[in-house]
């Protein structure tokens, strides 16, 4: 039975004009410096490095302080973009009868996207697209600086002949030599990732894996790490590349390499080294996938350039970053999706952690370690209510804190409403707030005109996306004062003297000055674990060549994984029970369009 | 009123709640096999059986009360009992306002069936059948208290009154007739619609509601406890009428859309769509779409997020706390609280709870729910573990035997133990009738269930949902589910041809944010609004839909 649900004519007029323009508009050169500049200061972030970061502040102001906006937008607008395409997966899980959602919109998305996406090389528009918004997209902010990366070694690995201990030299790292302490940096990550180590345990007789030859490309990490040895627990064979020229951590890929897998991944890829890397993974004699990984995109765009004909032995894709499930649907769309492929990013825990929980968490560590303020009693106005909104609130009022909100979306203000929070625009109340959250994953919400009628010590930051939110370009004019007073945290003073606090320049306090707890890294590599295996597992036919999204049973199984954690005990059904329910005592629980 | 009086109407009144109550299993039941898929092909089927039997008396029982008690309480009611088990829907907003049911004119001194009366209103039409069109006037300051309390509606009473969307519907609707339903029907009358209306349950109608709107030329077929027999003959006077063929259906329960797909098939070639707004009556017609017998659109504005939100998570909240103190006058600081299940209902009656300093802990079989409790900072438990140091038990899951003799045998004493879910199946309250116990009724809705031991559990209204039993349902609920009406209305009727197949809609996205902003002004509310280089950016409408159909909310 198909239930639709009557999207509005307007979807096909919504994601049309996406800026373009400004890219197109931006040298090559400057990008790549600011991105450059970009990543170090947010992967820095935690040991204080003054030199990335005054590079990008002092840095020529007038030219640079309009890139970051340029580099950024197509960012955005791969972040929105996808959204209506994810119905199309829904529609078909949902196919069996459960109201579902119809899909809407298909037309819409990619209208310049496809210019970009030929564009490549130059790396810069494609690179900002393929991070992923998911801050649990493994990259872990937390570790990603390699302690190890003294970078006293100049010379290329690509050059370098390196064997592990068992002779085997199919891997292309920076040092091999640093494998003990990746192992350690492993140990360490297996011990905050338990529900991986126990779907490891509880899968390794079974070996769902068996046979699968998984290639892929994601961020290198200690927990990146522990996903590919379980993998590998599970019978399956990994070769991997990273999927961010800077997020490697060396001594991780060196212990990877060391216990035989083929890894090509060093920190400080160029651009050409990020290519040749992937194709390292996906070349080779005698070997060829069966499984694709991938985290942006890049792999899978890779093979379908280069070896269109891999696709023919390939089982599935799992993809976890907004960006690269985007380029899925759009593949899908033109029916060039020859295998079918696995969303990971929208299921329901993975959204959850993502937003909801790592959010209420993540404002309060971030403005405690940038501005050490006090939150009882301050006033504070969040932009915004979505899942970040909801954390930001839930968390400030727990503080003691007065809670004011904005929303343009009605049914989100309502809720807004019904936990207690003043619904206010946001010029109503800018003259008294002492705190300013943006979370719209819009573009200048709070404008040079709010900024000028705050009042002194006002603290501004973005958890929301990108850095549009906060107007920081119009900031840049000469009567303004800027003064850095510790990493992250710029005062901005007036003519008449008033301090505004602007944290992280306007990008995402949350990446910048707060970490990613590795609770959720775990979530989420639990969640590509379980995909892997459905993918290669499930009967013929039942997956098309399409993107789905994690079934619900399996969404489920990911969070029962992590319940121990918690010392949480499930009720199971009893027979009767469930037969009165109607319900599989296994799950899944719930109609696909629950809203949870 | 004479002592007797008022106990016979209290009886009445008891009566008609414990039935919506059995009603609520068969419903909550229709919902879950919505819901759930193929693999419940049983329940489907014995469902469709139901739809497809006309009275369905018979087949409609066997599935429901697998509880040999509930089967025996069910039967005491006369007759209509199996069919009208099927109708009422779960939603507690479904128009039935306890609050207010019990008219207050109601003194029954009239025993002519109002069929047999012919009644006159002041401007000399007489198509409509009330209990006493004399009692137009109190119903006219019945609802123009309701209107105080529906802004929403009156306020789109005022914005699209100049539009006249409506011009030209002919509605015929079949809900709880109560001052509600009329500020509902009043604003699709000002918004151009003629309307007929009947009632959905023989219990709930206001009679001086149902007088004033036959005093002001709508015609109503309805009167509180109408028989099995006059409930269809109202259906029918509604429907057939000579020169007036309905272009609408406005529907809670799906009884109206039945009566006419059985008896006036030919009906449906006018009809431009069926707004309905029960669990119920939406799996009816999601059988009939299935069936490929659906012939028009039909709009399921139950599952609308705004009405879901409220119906369960806000209501609940509040009503959980109301509905304890109304009845036990317990403190519930330091109090521990055992909530059995974390869902929409859960959510609120914990966070209720926790707000009031309680301890809380939450039972779940989702491992997702599980996981979100455990977000939320309640210890997930299994319930065996916890009972014996329990102040109160709730449940709120859908199921059936949740808490069990056994663990009632274990509670410590004094335990309360009440019910949020549905229906009277969570608590295994048929156990607890074995002679060793002595039931002990210390005031209305609470008993006291004395072991031999001397031991005391309270369990509050027999079992049964305490928010419906204890509680009462705000009038901006029921605000919001006639305005959803309202719109889903205006949207049929006004869609281009070809927007609407003949298939089961959800309410557009756009209705539903229009149906929340309607009420932000309740809340003094400013909704920001989007500038056109925003919206640029976002790849929006300035004026929604603002989230993609998936959104969770």
């Amino acid at each position: 039975m198909s239930v639709q649900v009557v999207a509005a004519k307007m979807a096909e007029v919504e994601l049309k004009d996406v800026p373009n323009k400004e890219l197109s508009a931006v040298s090559p050169r400057t990008p790549i410096a600011e991105e450059k500049g970009l990543s170090n200061s947010e992967l820095n972030a935690s040991a204080p490095s003054p030199t990335a970061d005054t590079a990008v502040v002092k840095g020529d102001p007038s030219p640079l302080s309009s890139t970051p906006n340029a580099v950024k937008m197509p960012q955005a607008s791969a972040m929105k973009r996808p959204d209506p395409q994810q119905n199309g997966g829904e529609a078909f899980v949902n196919r069996d009868g459960t109201v579902a959602e119809a899909p809407r919109m298909k037309k819409i998305q990619f209208a310049d996207q496809k210019q970009e996406f030929n564009k490549r090389p130059t790396k810069i528009g494609r690179r900002s697209l393929s991070r992923s918004i998911s801050q649990s997209s493994t990259d872990s902010y937390s570790s990603a600086a390699s302690y190890t990366d003294s970078s006293d070694d100049e010379t290329s690995p690509r050059d370098k002949q390196q064997k592990n201990s068992k002779g085997n030299a199919d891997f292309c790292i920076k040092n091999i030599k640093q494998a003990d302490f990746g192992r350690r940096e492993i140990e360490i990550a297996e011990q905050e990732m338990p529900a991986l180590m126990a779907l490891r345990k509880r899968a390794q007789g079974e070996k769902p894996l068996a046979g699968a030859k998984v290639v892929g490309c994601t961020h290198i990490t200690a927990q990146t790490a522990v996903l590919m040895e379980t993998l590998s627990a599970l019978g399956a064979q990994c070769r991997w590349a990273a999927c961010n020229i800077y997020s490697t951590q060396n001594e991780v890929a060196a212990a990877l390499a060391e216990g035989g897998f083929s890894v090509f991944a060093w920190k400080g890829e160029s651009e050409d080294d990020f290519w040749w890397c992937i194709d390292r993974c996906v070349n080779l004699e005698g070997w060829q996938p069966n499984m694709i990984l991938d985290d942006g995109g890049d792999l899978t765009h890779w093979i379908y350039k280069k070896y269109p004909n891999m696709f023919k032995k390939i089982k599935g894709i799992v993809e976890e970053s907004v960006t690269g499930v985007h380029r899925l649907y759009q593949l899908s769309k033109a029916g060039k999706l020859c295998v079918p492929a696995m969303n990971v990013n929208d299921s329901v825990t993975k959204q959850k952690f993502d937003n909801l929980y790592c959010c209420r968490e993540s404002i309060l560590d971030g403005l405690k370690r940038t501005t050490d303020v006090m939150f009882g009693g301050k006033q504070v106005v969040v932009c915004g209510y979505g899942e970040v909104g909801k954390g930001c609130c839930a968390a400030l009022k727990a503080m003691g804190s007065i809670v004011y909100v904005t929303e343009i979306d009605p049914i989100c203000a309502l809720q807004a409403c019904m936990d207690g929070f003043r619904l206010v625009k946001l010029n109503e109340v800018i003259r008294q707030v002492d705190i300013v959250i943006t979370c719209t994953g819009n573009k200048n919400v709070v404008m040079r005109e709010s900024l000028d009628r705050m009042k002194n010590g006002c603290i501004v930051c973005n958890m929301g996306h990108s850095n549009t939110e906060i107007d920081v370009a119009s900031l840049r004019t000469p009567e303004l004062t800027w003064e850095r007073v510790r990493s992250q945290v710029d005062h901005v003073i007036w003519p008449d003297g008033k301090r505004i606090v602007l944290l992280a320049e306007g990008r995402l306090l949350n990446l910048s000055c707060s970490t990613v707890p590795t609770f959720v890294l775990s979530i989420t590599a639990t969640t590509q674990a379980l995909a892997l295996i459905e993918l290669y597992n499930a009967p013929e036919g039942r997956y098309k060549q399409d993107v789905y999204l994690l079934p619900k049973k399996m969404d489920e199984y990911v969070a029962s994984l992590h319940l121990p954690t918690f010392d949480a005990h499930l009720t199971e059904l009893s027979d009767e029970q469930a037969k009165y329910l109607g319900l599989n005592k296994n799950g899944p629980f719930k109609p696909n369009y629950y809203r949870y």
